[in-house]
């Protein structure tokens, strides 16, 4: 299977290479065939990458430890299912994954727009263009076929780290998110390239935007889950850099969604939002350029290659190629309309985009600080999470109050009448609420000021959807009615607001984060050690062996002001394939007041037990938040009535 | 007097949050960087047997032990380890733009957008529709509420 899945991913190098080209070639010759048979060469590589994923996932499944990549990454003792996820454990296979997304994406593409015939051959040339690089990579540079001159008896086994349920969700979601920005980036190449900057390339952009944004979110939401249960420090965003890599195009993405209802309502921003679109690309290729590269050390360390330069380079041409572009269709970019005041949704907008695009431009250059510093000066330092704390609290906190008063301020001009209407009840409450939340010990400056602006974003958003409810109501519909048929009538406006009271669920866990608390402590059986109202008492050790290691399970009995509330059971690991790498389970115990968390740091010869016992407030309204934006996201992406009969027209006049 | 205002807050908002705010700051653990490779700082750090950071505590027990104050513990690890092993650049010199560097963006960009504001707000425009319609302040709100859910 191995021949046939090199020769598979060799065959989509060049198919993709032909469909870069081909189009372009059919424009300029006005020759139709060749266009179209661009679009066939995008099925082709979609279908030969589809073969090369099988034939990798059969080497995987039928253990065929002559495939280097298969020897690397799994084991026998391996169960099927992490089996499977090993498929993008390492660099070649998530090289082959994100070739396969690519190409897949790219088929969907061309069968869903085929109507819009101007910018086809340009979308078809930068998606394969894209493609062929990195089917390019796996020819070239790093094949997950090759082969070992002499098969192992078993394989390597997959690193313990990513033996957990989130390496089936976090990788995925996270490579959808990077791969999806594409297709934006391309919709842009080819409305500047073909000269048709009106509104038909920004609504594809748009929606294929809000998808790859929604995956990217959940990339980053299941890599924070991934690092809460399985790293075992207790936290879920270390700022480590590839992290951030991951941060900075969905802050760059999230700008853009914003922006572009600017574009399609004043059609303005026309060039800010190319700019956007290629900033996102571009930071998404260098979120896997970081990966790769191992320009900066990163607890991603597992993927590291050479391939680092021609991942820059890439970077690069797109750069370059896109603002080229951009330079030379300036004049057709020129705005129609102007701000008609300060105090709009308009320049709220504006400063919403500065905001996000300002932390984007923040984590960038925590991130690459390190290499400028020891470019500039020669002294090599190091960039962690008290640095982008300190930094990024205070935008963090503008973004917030944004948040609230974006939706909100009039289009073309705020009055003041406007203003009070939908600032002062829920400003009163943001004040109220900080007021209540001091005179209960809620100090932390920062902590206080995020639960403050939560309380004014949510009352916002409430007041301006009863107001929305109430005027329905008074059409004769009862209000349950109303409300939703509220929401049905404008999906990507009430949508928007489901997703920013997701954030602000978020925004609350991350700022319940300044309450933490932790306490270490070497017990002997029978002892306890206590935190906040928690009593926790050491009942003694056991080590088992299963499968794949052998587990030494710690038992505490938890109680709550005297109460037994729970026994639970931190782990420590030592795995048949990593000996030398000893891996911590931590145990959690959830409530949606706060997370009791469990590490067992070590165990003494004269048996005693170490453990580090965090208190976590309000984790699991993260986890709800980010239930909350998926609703949110579902709603704003799912088509309106107008709009889908807008398609079905376009469908039936210009066929299919 | 507008530059001064942002600066003002800016610098109250800065003054207001700590220096230490995210859960993984634990003390001087959330301070220095681990020496084992991992990238992480010393409260972050993932390994279960990490013999670079166990070291690095019990030298910070110990100076603790000694009297020592942060600043004094700081400077021995710099020494040590060299400026690498702080988590957050010191605030001194070329690292300045680090942490200024996104609010001089940010405040640029506003500068420039309420500089664009006036401009435009300033040119005369042509008035579209401005008769009054002669509705009342009730129906005017329940027509801004109708249009604004209508299409957004």
């Amino acid at each position: 299977m191995s021949e046939v899945g090199t020769l598979a991913i060799g065959m989509a190098f060049l198919v993709s290479l032909y469909g870069l080209v081909a189009p372009l070639m059919g424009v300029g010759l006005r020759r139709d065939e060749l266009v179209r048979s661009g679009r066939n060469a995008v099925y082709a590589t979609a279908l030969l990458l589809g073969v090369a994923s099988a034939a990798l996932l059969y080497a995987f499944v039928t253990r065929d430890f002559g495939n280097a990549y298969v020897a690397s990454y799994s084991s026998r003792d391996l169960n099927l299912l992490y089996t499977l996820s090993a498929f993008w454990a390492g660099q070649a296979g998530s090289l082959l994954f994100w070739a396969l997304m690519l190409a897949g994406f790219a088929a969907i593409v061309v069968w869903r727009h085929r109507a819009l015939r101007e910018l086809m051959p340009y979308v078809i040339a930068v998606l394969m263009g894209t493609t062929a690089f990195f089917t390019m990579l796996l020819t070239f540079v790093s094949s997950p076929f090759a082969r070992l001159p002499f098969p192992p008896a078993d394989g390597s086994g997959l690193n313990p780290l990513l033996q957990n349920p989130g390496m089936f969700l976090h990788p995925p979601t996270q490579y959808l998110g990077y791969v999806g920005f594409t297709i934006p980036f391309a919709f842009a190449i080819a409305a500047m390239a073909a000269r048709r900057l009106d509104d038909e390339w920004i609504r594809a952009a748009r929606r294929w935007t809000l998808l790859s944004w929604f995956f990217l979110s959940w990339g980053v939401i299941f890599g924070m889950m991934w690092a809460y249960v399985e790293l075992g420090w207790g936290g879920y965003w270390a700022w480590d850099p590839v992290e951030n890599a991951s941060l900075m195009p969905w802050l760059t993405a999230t700008a853009f969604l914003h922006s572009v209802m600017i574009q399609e309502k004043r059609d303005m921003l026309k060039v800010w939002n190319i700019v956007l679109i290629v900033l996102t690309f571009a930071l998404s290729i260098f979120g896997t350029f970081l990966t790769r590269s191992g320009v900066l050390s990163s607890v991603h360390s597992f993927a590291l290659s050479s391939m680092g330069p021609l991942f820059f380079g890439f970077i690069l041409v797109t750069l370059a190629v896109s603002f080229i572009l951009l330079i030379a269709r300036l004049p057709a970019l020129r705005s129609a309309a102007e701000l008609d005041s300060l105090v709009s949704r308009e320049s709220s907008f504006l400063f919403n985009n500065l905001i996000l695009v300002g932390a984007a431009f923040s984590v960038f250059l925590g991130t690459v600080f390190p290499i400028l510093s020891e470019a500039v000066r020669g002294v090599k330092i190091s960039v962690g999470p008290p640095f982008f704390n300190q930094v990024n609290v205070p935008i963090g906190l503008g973004l917030l109050l944004l948040m609230g008063l974006c939706p909100l301020l009039a289009w073309r001009k705020a009055s003041p009448k406007n203003l009070s209407r939908s600032f002062l009840i829920p400003g009163i409450l943001g004040v109220a609420s900080a007021v209540l939340m001091l005179a209960v010990g809620i100090t932390h400056p920062a902590a206080l000021a995020a639960f403050a602006l939560c309380v004014f974003v949510t009352a916002a958003i409430l007041q301006d959807f009863h107001r929305g409810a109430m005027v329905r109501r008074s059409h004769g519909e009862s209000y349950p009615i109303a409300a939703i048929r509220l929401v049905a009538r404008n999906h990507r406006r009430y949508g928007g607001y489901v997703v920013h009271i997701g954030m602000i669920l978020l925004f609350a866990g991350i700022a319940a984060g300044a309450y933490s608390t932790e306490r270490e402590a070497i017990l002997k059986k029978g002892e306890t050690v206590s935190i906040n109202q928690y009593t926790l008492r050491y009942e003694g050790a056991s080590t088992y062996p299963t499968q794949s290691a052998l587990v030494t399970a710690a038992t505490l009995t938890v109680f709550n002001s005297g109460n037994q509330i729970a026994v639970m059971t931190p782990q420590r690991n030592i795995h048949n394939t990593h000996e030398d790498q000893p891996m911590t389970e931590v145990a959690i115990r959830s409530t949606m007041r706060e997370d009791l968390y469990i590490i067992l740091a070590g165990l003494g010869e004269d048996g005693t037990a170490n453990f580090r016992v965090i208190v976590n407030p309000l984790m699991m309204w993260m986890w709800i938040g980010s239930v909350v934006l998926t609703l949110g996201t579902v709603i704003a992406f799912w088509p309106e009535r107008g709009e889908a009969l807008r398609n079905r027209a376009r469908y039936v006049v210009e066929g299919p | 007097m507008r530059v001064l205002v942002l600066l003002t807050v800016l610098g109250l908002v800065l003054a207001a949050v700590p220096r230490h705010a995210h859960a993984a700051d634990r003390g001087l653990a959330g301070e220095f960087m681990c020496q084992c490779g991992c990238g992480l700082t010393l409260a972050n750090c993932t390994h279960l047997s990490c013999g670079p950071r166990d070291q690095a505590l019990a030298e910070i027990a110990r100076l603790e032990g000694l009297g020592r104050t942060r600043g004094q513990i700081r400077a021995a690890f710099i020494q040590q380890y060299g400026e690498g092993v702080l988590a957050a650049p010191l605030r001194r010199g070329f690292n300045l733009l680090a942490y200024w560097g996104p609010y001089w963006v940010i405040i640029s960009g506003a500068l420039a957008i309420l500089a664009l504001a006036a401009a435009w707000t300033r040119r005369p425009k042509a008035v579209v529709g401005a008769d009054d319609p002669g509705l009342t302040a009730e129906q005017r709100d329940l027509l801004e509420r109708e249009l604004s859910n209508l299409k957004d």
